[in-house]
């Protein structure tokens, strides 16, 4: 009884699951850390290594919704990364045109994105996987190698504490807030859950489907440019090469999140929990002494687990209609 | 200026296929047309497109004495044309008030939807209709398909059209009192209604007139008060009255001689779905007819016997022994083939070569050592291909380059070649040339001489009597009377669906009372 009404909620609730997942992994690695995880400190080093993520999953999020995948993630980031350690932004004021600077690339990114995919029809993975090789390929055009500085502005600006809150808090919030926003309380949200749920049954709705399906994408490239910002921040150097492992542990990030691979159902928090669960994760398997090698079979372990519970859940309240 | 929708001579076609020539009808302020025709008469092409979702290739289409064009569903809502949809069109993961305030949700300053707003608007939309038994906040996932359908309806309501297209909306409706008041309160508003049925009964409840398509063609558009049924199930079905059919070498058919010939298939009280129950055999050699109207339930007995839909009650036995049919490849392990009816989606592979879409049934029997060699395939098809005269310079093009006509052979060499006992044959003339009706016709007679058992629907009912040994007919999911070879005529099949019809139709007006009743 009680699992069948834990599983209904989250069935109901896709996020769920990680949130709970969430809260009980940080009390066995507040547990094996002792009280150093609890300080403001602690905290900031442990939202750090994950707010990049976060926000990656969150660009992949808003594609996912619509029943496509956006493999130029790891690109933007890439080009983004690479453009912030070579121009030589300086400053305060630096760090604010860096942030322009990465918007506009994400957004070239997204567009190109987005034509293809919602006006010209092309297979969303074939395109963005063009893209993704090509961002990333100008990034090696512009610097062949790992190295540059990325400005101390952005790289110790967004990684510290402001006065005793970590400064990675003052951002995800905010942001995860204005994504949930912009996807459940706007007609370009709920346009982007309706096509991922039915695409003619949301045309039939008077969606413009199209319309709403390019500003998905032009969304994911802006957020995917911001991601590129964070992950600068957190290495504090350039790297032109796109990282695979990255794009892939967002991917997991949005599944664990409790956002359907279909389209049409997910949530950001789920999402936004879900790269944060990724990184404690790493940071409680190495705490209690188990070997880094084991950490991707825990990943992977956890990332079916969470789609099971979710599936479970739809599985047995779809039971229970069918019974009724 | 009297006509709401002027349509004339409007054709379509796709590919070699004429789906619509020289439709043309007109329907007035406050009328209700209900429009009838058999599966594939073009129905769906014309609701298609009223909505802008197909072009029509000519003709001209009129709204309200304009010149009516639209390139798709919002144009066609936006110059007054709304449908409530068979494959309904609402959000399943949405909840009743969004989708009912879709596409244009009410906002703030700041573009934030007003969900209370939206939900306020919801109740009160509903309350308009006199349903009170929905909650706004629920998710469309969570309501019942009947609950569904009355959402679907009332969504093409409230966008107050002129022109209202209802199709098929009735299927899952439980309370149809609750549309007939809804549409008599638009016929008295002056707006116009096509409504598209199978249900005679449910046309002359609400239409004053209807218009008959078959084949593509308007068979003729008829005041209802003045037509009987028997007229328009006339009207309906035959859609090639010029198919001449060679006299059956024996009209009492072998099987049916020798009383005690072994009964191959037999299926007894079988239940799937609302289908059933069932109960009726076929002998070796046997081929026995099934004749319906449209949607009688038809499908649901060939999928189960298929081994696709579930069988909930009853048993089947197959050379006496019975048989769970749990899925299609059991149900091939038993020795039943099935031609589904949509060649394109549950049939052939398209992107396969011809010769591979035909072996693929009995792939072991065209490879060595797991390898599949391209003679030895040819050579294994030869004799289907030849049987179901499907030219061999077919064989190595991909399927989808053959016309439907020859596809449809591929379709049924590939059942012969698994080397079935019995064949379930679901219309399978149905949108292909004379010449292959022709072979088919021949195929389904030499198949019943070789000795195997055979289950054959069709639209067709010149065809079953020409080809079956006997006939079941269907009507509202039951077998509701057989005829056998002596008095296999078309009339007699007309006479017992007439009767079926006007049976069920004393029934289901004693049943409708009693709900309102209980509503009360």
């Amino acid at each position: 009884m009680v699992v069948s009404s834990a599983l209904s909620l989250y069935s109901r609730s896709p996020s769920s699951v990680s949130i709970t997942l969430y809260i009980v992994m940080f009390v066995v690695y507040a547990l094996a850390q002792g009280h150093f995880v609890t300080t403001p400190y602690g905290l900031s080093v442990l939202l750090n290594n994950s707010i990049a993520l976060a926000v990656g999953a969150t660009s992949l999020t808003f594609v996912v919704l619509t029943g496509g995948f956006d493999l130029s993630l790891a690109g933007t980031v890439a080009l983004t990364n690479t453009i912030l350690s070579v121009a030589g932004f300086k400053g305060v004021g630096g760090a604010l045109e860096a942030l322009v600077v990465v918007c506009l690339v994400g957004a070239i990114v997204g567009t190109v994105n987005g034509l293809l995919v919602a006006y010209y029809k092309l297979q969303s993975i074939a395109v963005t996987l063009g893209t993704m090789i090509m961002t990333s390929g100008i990034a090696l055009f512009m610097l062949n190698a790992p190295g540059g500085t990325v400005p101390d502005s952005i790289a110790y600006g967004l990684t510290g504490l402001l006065g005793p809150v970590p400064v990675a808090i003052i951002i995800l919030v905010p942001f995860t807030a204005a994504a949930t926003v912009l996807l459940n309380y706007t007609r370009f949200g709920i346009g982007v859950f309706a096509i991922g749920q039915d695409r003619a049954a949301a045309r039939a709705s008077g969606v413009n489907v199209e319309w709403t399906e390019f500003r998905a994408y032009l969304t994911a490239g802006i957020v995917a440019g911001l991601s590129g910002y964070l992950v600068s921040a957190e290495t504090g150097t350039g790297d032109p090469r796109f990282d695979a492992s990255f794009l892939l542990l967002a991917f997991a990030a949005v599944a664990i999140g409790g956002t359907s691979f279909r389209g049409g159902r997910g949530t950001v928090i789920g999402s936004v929990v879900g790269a944060g669960l990724l990184e404690l994760i790493q940071k409680t398997l190495f705490a209690v002494g188990v070997s880094s090698f084991f950490t991707g079979m825990f990943e992977g372990a956890l990332m079916i687990l969470a789609v099971l519970v979710g599936s479970l859940g739809s599985m047995m309240a779809a039971r229970r209609s069918a019974a009724s | 200026m009297d006509e709401v929708l002027h349509i004339g001579d409007l054709a379509k076609a796709f590919g070699a296929t004429q789906a619509l020539k020289n439709i043309s009808f007109d329907i007035a302020r406050g009328e209700a047309r209900a429009l009838l025709g058999e599966n594939g008469a073009g129905k769906s092409t014309c609701v298609k497109i009223l909505n802008g979702l197909v072009r029509p290739d000519s003709g001209t289409i009129r709204l309200s004495g304009r010149e009516y064009r639209p390139s798709g569903l919002s144009d066609a809502q936006k110059a007054g044309v709304s449908t409530a949809f068979q494959e309904l069109s609402l959000l399943p993961d949405l909840s009743v008030a969004i989708n009912l305030a879709m596409p244009d949700l009410p906002t703030n300053d700041f573009n934030i939807v007003r969900f209370e707003e939206v939900r306020r608007r919801a109740t009160a939309t509903l309350a308009g209709y006199h349903i009170f038994d929905i909650d706004p906040a629920s998710l469309i996932s969570s309501l019942t398909l009947s609950d569904k359908q009355r959402l679907e309806i009332i969504r093409a309501l409230s966008r107050n059209p002129t022109l209202l297209i209802l199709d098929e909306p009735t299927a899952a409706l439980t309370d149809v009192g609750w549309l007939y008041e809804r549409i008599r309160a638009l016929k008295a508003e002056g707006r116009a209604i096509l409504f598209i049925t199978h249900r005679l009964r449910e046309a002359r409840d609400l239409c004053e007139s209807a218009t008959v398509l078959r084949n593509g063609e308007v068979a003729g558009t008829v005041n209802l008060a003045d037509t009987s049924d028997n007229e328009l199930f006339r009207l309906m079905i035959g859609r090639s009255m010029g198919t001449a059919f060679a006299e059956r070498p024996d009209k009492t058919g072998p099987a049916v001689k020798d009383e005690k010939e072994k009964i191959v298939l037999s299926v007894d009280g079988l239940r799937s779905g609302a289908f059933g129950p069932a109960t009726f055999s076929i002998r070796r050699g046997e081929v026995v007819g099934v004749a319906a109207l449209e949607g009688q339930g038809q499908r649901v007995l060939f999928n189960a016997l298929a081994g696709i839909a579930r069988i909930t009650a009853g048993e089947v036995r197959i050379n006496g022994k019975s048989v769970k049919l749990g899925s299609p490849a059991v149900a091939k392990k038993h020795g039943i083939s099935f031609v589904p009816e949509e060649r394109k989606e549950e049939g052939l592979f398209f992107g396969l070569l011809t010769r591979a879409n035909v072996s693929i049934s009995n792939i072991g029997r065209v490879s060595r050592f797991g390898l599949i060699g391209r003679k030895v395939e040819i050579d294994g098809i030869s004799p289907v291909s030849e049987a179901v005269d499907l030219p061999s310079r077919y064989h190595d093009l991909p399927v989808d380059a053959l016309s439907g006509g020859n596809q449809q052979k591929a379709l049924i060499a590939r059942v012969l070649f698994a080397g079935a006992k019995c064949l379930l044959m679901f219309d399978p003339t149905r949108g292909v040339d004379v010449g292959t009706k022709q072979a088919i016709y021949s195929v389904i007679r030499e198949a019943a001489s070789e000795g195997k058992s055979i289950l054959l629907y069709s639209t067709e009912l010149r065809e079953l009597t020409a080809l079956c040994d006997r006939c079941v007919v269907i009507y509202d999911n039951r077998i509701v009377g057989e005829c056998p070879a002596e008095s296999l005529k078309e009339e007699e099949l007309l006479e017992t669906m007439h009767d079926a019809h006007a049976g069920g139709a004393r029934e289901e007006l004693r049943g409708g009372r009693e709900q309102r009743v209980k509503s009360l």
